[in-house]
């Protein structure tokens, strides 16, 4: 690209028809691997994204995708172009390498480059996270893993898996051979390639009628109106520098005293730049928890895009207004091998973007947003054993059954199925009949918790309580929940949320606090119980609208006595005799006398 | 009633919309008249009964001669759809398993932008504060964890009464795997609220999923009393006018059914109006242009709806959203897959702070309206660029029922070509190109889910709009052949007239391809055999025919979660290559759908659904008769844009002369009094004999 002389700007119209034909290859090619692929995790949670980077490795097209998943694809595709000078149509590639810019061992990734007239035009990405990766433990989050070699994920740096839409075998074999389960793994292997396939198919189909020269006009117009936008919501803000700290829990033994993320950002607006430093965060971690250079871009630039207008494209061209400063050997930034990123998606990288868009709030009333529930807790753990029904037969996969809540933000209450800050309520949830269908468990409980969500003018999300265990055969719980001592914050006098809590509960009914962090093993009659965390609160209670208090008393989601003590909003009558209306006399009263 | 001597063979169909009231008149040679009406929304009779007088005025017989003509009327209604929109439904409590209560607050999940935090979440369908708990668990095998606490239901349901609930829905996780607490709760209900109308979940939607179910569930019973009220005063309406054939209701099934199954089943009537659109599409995509795989497409004022046809059967689907998707309800019963996408005449077309194009989501509605209404709309629309363009004439729009401002669109218009440095008529060009990208994505996305290439496929396009751009977008899509129908402007009330009565009836029975359970299996198509007999008996009692019932199982690859419908090609399974030949089904869809199988997994079969026609008597694709009166027979000439460079002299043709025209060249415009068709240069229709416009597209010279 850029040999050829420039050709006339494309038409308004040619600009709007072909941004929504890209977006809609990545809907066709996200729909075909929802559909096909058949762990839970993939095809009921969706925990998966399709993307589209250009010929010379720019982040393109992603719509859908899930923020942690996609803002990186770029480094995947730049490493296959540098490890293969051989590269031709009908390749596809296996990429899963943390230290080559994929998120984490688990997001494997199908890249198929798309060629057009002999030219490698884009590469299509399928990146979808596998029930498991071959890991020493029956997780695909291995938080202990001192080591890439403990953790012991099967890693493909930009593998050639196929050579003329063939399949090497080989790595198919290697691949049943170390992978738990593996025909859940190999028909995700094949949803995945069918997705990136259709991805090539419809390429083309834009590229027979449009034609390259065209195509390639729209990449460079298309980059520079997202670069447009970003400038445009960019200049929405004050000029500031501003720093925030936030913490991980403590995971011990791993990390006692906890993991702090710190974040200084500085907003330009003559330069229409948002420079982002993470470099003064601590260095690589003997245990899983370090981020992927991709997870640390992805979340940083998540946290960014989550306090700008939502509808500015997310690609290489708003990506030009946000300048990340990383640094090498850091846990919170460039990982060195062999450090393990196995957990590397979730619980800091959730930490990162909280802490990043509850830092724009610093800029005053009406920016940012609050923290939004984190976890990983007892509700999405990766559950595994043998199931007694069908002969014994084992099984391992991620439960998506819990979710925290999101964050108040300056326009409304929290997403309620939020999830967790990765995620931020794109992710589907399991249905418990599909899960005991598909596993020997049986859950007693799954409720939204009440009094737990941070208090604010707009609240937080309440979160989810689970309980649940095994029928007949005893069974492996792994989870590592961040949230049980630092919740999610309010941001400008918002409350937080609530702590996460986790239990045991013995066949007697006594229970028993268990660590955030761990593989346990419950035998049938126990049961684990787990509280996620709410979303932080925005803006201080007492200026909650009290129709809207009334709402949440009426709802369930708190009690009256909450209402009175963090709202300062007075009752009377009944809830159950549906008579409850808000007291306004004395109301005012109280909400005079708490604020003054 | 059906066999009575003085009933003479018409065919009466209503589809009363939010706005018109459409009715089709099938005579005893099978002749379509088309009526309309405005819908009189405080009593759907009188609506009713004005667009019966405009069809017996173009017949020149009395109105009342008309009803008694008839011996069956097929309804269709929106009543249930709205009251589900708005919120106007009954009082209605969720009985759910203890432990449960946020079944539909929560949904499965799922939402459109990750980085959109500027909407609240939506609410639930039944507020959190109408749920109650209810003691009791069965586990995925139907076996019994904690026994239904009869004591404690007896106290929930003296407080429902109490407290003046309307309607009940009984939604417990694993009902489907054993109905006996479900049952239990059912006899509780008749025994201390015996008035009080409910639904139970396992009768309702025998599926596995606890939200669809009890989604499905809650919106069956919370439409129940209202559905009842209405389906019985229309009954004496009728019965008051005169008309004393069957009265049958259309269906989201896209059939009909009689009013006691409707009543008490009421949320097989929702989204029925476009269920019934690719019913017409398939009976002229058959007849007409001999073709299988139909895209249906159905334009109003707001919204453009599209459903599928493929290999001769209707698409359907059990995750109709009502509202938007991940927000809305979901409907969870099988429904005709017909997707609505706020597309139509008043989208509104805006540039955003980088000066991109964009067309929608935002509507100007009716009112204020596009500006060309004059009603002091000021947002360039679509409707604005298609009178901008010279697609539609300002004083013959709906039929000259409404007089356009061309100056006004013109003004608006400028708000979007000045900017761009674009002429007027260029803007209208590049406004009416997006919008159209927003219905092209809409077929797309319908078409690849279900493994059709749209370049099979024929579009049937119906509505008021969809004549001014589905000529484009079918050559965008490379569809062969679109076919407007006579009753293009009343696709849904035709529909009803190739209708017949569809029951179905589900049962859970999940087992596996590689152990069998021919037996469970056997016993669950016994039940559902015998369940539609016995919602047939009325019926056929009263001298319908009992149609071929045949047999679908949802299914998927046993680690699989979504599930694949496949027709069984056997009735009852006897010996090991019957369920051999179902396996091969199997694959055989999962690779038509979605490219690949996997011969060597085993398959996990769940719901079995058994679906009975009660044949109505035939009704074939007839000329429309009545549209045609007032004859104009002169050809006119004006300027129309079909690019952004230059207008063409463009042929226009009103539609009282189309029939007497064998082909008709492009650029012309056939202007109908309810619809408008525009056909682009290089583009050559024909009238046929039934009064359709088809026109060819041949792909090779594009």
């Amino acid at each position: 690209m850029g040999k050829e002389t420039k050709p006339a700007a494309l038409s308004p119209m040619l600009l709007a028809v072909l941004a929504s034909r890209f977006d809609g290859v990545v809907r066709e090619m996200s729909n075909t691997l929802l559909r096909t692929a058949r762990s839970a995790v993939i095809n009921s949670a969706r925990d998966f994204s399709c993307g589209i980077t250009t010929g010379n490795n720019e982040m393109f097209a992603a719509a859908e995708g899930l923020p942690v998943h996609t803002f990186g694809l770029h480094l995947q595709t730049q490493a296959m172009c540098a490890l293969h000078d051989d590269i031709a149509e009908g390749d596809a590639f296996l990429h899963n390498d943390p230290y080559l810019g994929n998120t984490h061992a688990a997001d494997q990734t199908t890249i198929v480059p798309v060629f057009w007239e002999g030219e490698h035009l884009f590469n299509v990405c399928a990146k979808a996270h596998q029930a498991d990766i071959g890991n020493s433990l029956p997780t695909t989050y291995h938080a202990a893993a001192r080591d890439v070699y403990e953790e012991g994920a099967l890693i493909f740096p930009a593998v050639r898996v196929q050579r003329d839409y063939t399949d090497n075998d080989d790595i198919i074999r290697m691949c049943r051979r170390r992978i738990r389960v593996p025909d859940q793994w190999y028909g995700d292997y094949l949803a995945a390639m069918g997705s990136a396939r259709t991805g090539e198919r419809a390429i083309h189909d834009i590229l027979k009628k449009y034609g390259a020269t065209v195509v390639k006009q729209f990449i460079a117009e298309w980059f520079d109106y997202s670069e447009q936008r970003m400038r445009q919501g960019i200049r929405t803000l004050p000029d500031a520098t501003f720093s925030r700290e936030g913490f991980h829990d403590p995971l011990p033994p791993l990390m006692p005293e906890g993991i702090p993320v710190r974040v200084t950002i500085e907003v330009n607006t003559a330069s229409a730049q948002i420079r982002i430093d993470l470099r003064d965060n601590i260095d690589c971690m003997d245990n899983g928890l370090n981020l992927s250079q991709a997870c640390a871009i992805n979340n940083a630039v998540a946290g960014v895009f989550n306090c700008l207008p939502a509808d500015i494209p997310r690609n290489a061209g708003s990506f030009r207004c946000i300048d990340l400063q990383l640094r090498e050997g850091s846990a919170i930034g460039i990982p060195t091998f062999p450090h393990s990123c196995s957990v590397a998606t979730t619980n800091v990288s959730d930490r990162l973007i909280n802490t990043i868009q509850s830092a724009f709030a610093q800029l005053g009333d009406g920016y940012g947003l609050a923290e939004g529930g984190i976890g990983m807790g007892p509700g999405i753990s990766v559950v595994s054993g043998h199931d007694a029904r069908h002969g014994g037969i084992p099984y391992v996969n991620q439960l998506i059954l819990g979710s925290g809540g999101g964050p108040g933000t300056r326009e409304c209450d929290g997403w309620v199925m939020y999830g967790i800050p990765v995620t931020a309520g794109v992710m589907y949830r399991d249905s418990v009949e599909i899960d005991e269908l598909k596993y020997p468990i049986l859950v007693r409980e799954l409720a939204l918790k009440q009094d737990i969500c941070g208090a604010g003018r707009n609240r937080g999300a309440p979160a989810l309580e689970i309980i649940y265990g095994p029928r007949d055969q005893p069974m492996t719980v792994v989870f590592a929940a961040d949230g049980q001592q630092h919740p999610a914050r309010g941001v400008l006098g918002g409350h937080d949320g609530n702590q996460g809590e986790s239990y045991r509960i013995a066949a007697d009914g006594t229970e028993t606090r268990i660590p955030n962090i761990g593989q346990f093993e419950f035998e049938p009659g126990e049961w684990l119980r787990g509280v996620d965390c709410a979303g932080g609160g925005y803006g201080p209670p007492h200026e909650r609208d009290p129709a809207l208090v009334l709402e949440d008393v009426l709802e369930g989601y708190i009690s009256v006595d909450h209402a009175r003590e963090v709202y300062a909003v007075v009752f009377r009558g009944s809830r159950d005799e549906e008579t409850l209306a808000i007291d306004v006399a004395a109301t005012n009263e109280q909400r005079r006398t708490t604020t003054s | 009633m059906m066999a009575s001597a003085t009933r003479t063979g018409w065919r009466i169909t209503v589809d009363t919309g939010g706005t018109f009231t459409d009715i089709v008149v099938a005579d005893d040679r099978n002749r379509l008249t088309i009526g309309k009406a405005l819908t009189t929304h405080d009593r759907i009779f009188k609506g009713m009964h004005a667009a019966l007088d405009n069809v017996a005025a173009q017949l020149d017989m009395p109105p009342d001669e008309l009803l008694r003509a008839a011996d069956v009327l097929i309804y269709g209604t929106t009543r249930a759809t709205n009251a589900i929109v708005t919120g106007q439904i009954a009082k209605t409590a969720l009985l759910t398993t203890r432990g449960f209560p946020d079944v539909l607050v929560l949904r499965e999940g799922g939402k459109l932008n990750p980085h959109d935090f500027s909407r609240p979440y939506p609410k639930p369908y039944i507020p959190r504060r109408h749920t109650f708990p209810i003691t009791e668990r069965i586990n995925a095998e139907g076996g019994i964890v904690t026994a239904l606490d009869e004591d404690g239901a007896r106290a929930t349901l003296s407080e429902l009464k109490r407290r003046g609930f309307e309607s009940i829905a009984v939604a417990l996780l694993w009902s489907v795997a054993n109905p006996a607490h479900e049952l239990a709760l059912g006899g509780l209900i008749e025994e201390l609220l015996p008035d009080v109308p409910y639904t139970l979940s396992h009768q309702l939607n025998p599926i596995l999923r606890e939200y669809r179910r009890a989604s499905s569930t809650a919106i069956d019973a919370s439409i129940k009393p209202l559905m009842q009220d209405h389906l019985q005063q229309m009954e004496g309406d009728l019965r008051a006018a005169g008309f004393a054939g069957e009265i049958l209701v259309s269906t989201t099934i896209g059939g009909c059914l009689d009013i006691d199954n409707v009543a008490a089943r009421p949320i097989n009537t929702v989204r029925s109006g476009p269920a019934m659109a690719p019913v017409a599409g398939r009976r002229y995509g058959e007849r007409e242009l001999a073709a299988e795989t139909v895209i249906v497409v159905d334009t109003g004022g707001t919204t453009f709806d599209v459903s599928l046809v493929r290999d001769g059967a209707i698409v359907t689907t059990q995750e109709t959203w009502i509202g938007e998707r991940f927000t809305g309800h979901m409907l969870g019963v099988p429904a005709v897959d017909a997707r609505s996408v706020g597309a139509g005449g008043g989208s509104i077309a805006w540039l955003d702070d980088a000066r991109l194009l964009r067309v929608g989501p935002d509507s100007a509605g009716s009112a204020p309206g596009p500006a060309c209404y004059g009603q002091g709309g000021t947002a360039a629309t679509v409707t604005d660029a298609a009178l901008l363009l010279g697609y539609i004439d300002p004083t013959y729009f709906l039929g000259g029922r409404m007089t356009l401002d061309p100056e006004a669109a013109q003004r608006a218009m400028q708000a979007i070509a000045e900017p761009l440095g674009l002429s007027i008529e260029a803007a209208a060009f590049s406004v009416l190109a997006v919008a159209n990208e927003t219905m092209i994505n809409a077929i797309k996305e319908i078409t690849v889910s279900e493994g059709v290439d749209p370049r099979e496929a024929v579009v049937i396009a119906g509505g008021g709009a969809a004549g001014l751009n589905i000529l484009q977008i079918a050559r965008e899509l490379g569809t062969r052949a679109v076919l407007f129908p006579g009753t293009a402007s009343v696709l849904s009330a035709s529909g009803m007239q190739f209708a017949d009565i569809q029951i179905e009836q589900s049962l859970s029975a999940p087992t596996r391809s590689g152990n069998f359970d021919r037996t469970r299996v056997n016993a669950a198509l016994d039940a559902i055999g015998n369940a539609l007999r016995e919602k047939a008996a009325p019926l056929l009692a009263r001298g319908l025919t009992e149609g071929p019932v045949t047999y679908r199982v949802d299914a998927h690859y046993a680690a699989q979660v979504w599930e694949i419908d496949v027709t069984l090609p056997v009735s009852r399974f006897i010996a090991p290559a019957d369920e051999g030949a179902l396996a091969d089904a199997f694959h055989a869809n999962h690779t038509r759908i979605f490219s690949v199988a996997d011969p060597a997994s085993d398959i996990e079969f769940l719901n079995w659904t058994g679906r009975m026609s009660l044949l109505l008597p035939r009704h074939d694709v007839v000329e429309v008769t009545g549209s045609r009166a007032n004859a104009d027979s002169a050809v006119k000439h004006r300027d129309a844009w079909f690019d952004a460079e230059r207008a063409s002299a463009t042929a226009v043709i009103r539609d009282t002369t189309l029939a007497s025209l064998d082909t008709i060249t492009g650029p012309a415009i056939i202007e109908q009094a309810t619809t408008t068709i525009v056909v682009p240069p290089g583009l050559v229709g024909k009238v046929t004999e039934a009064g359709s416009f088809i026109v060819e597209i041949d792909h090779d010279i594009d």
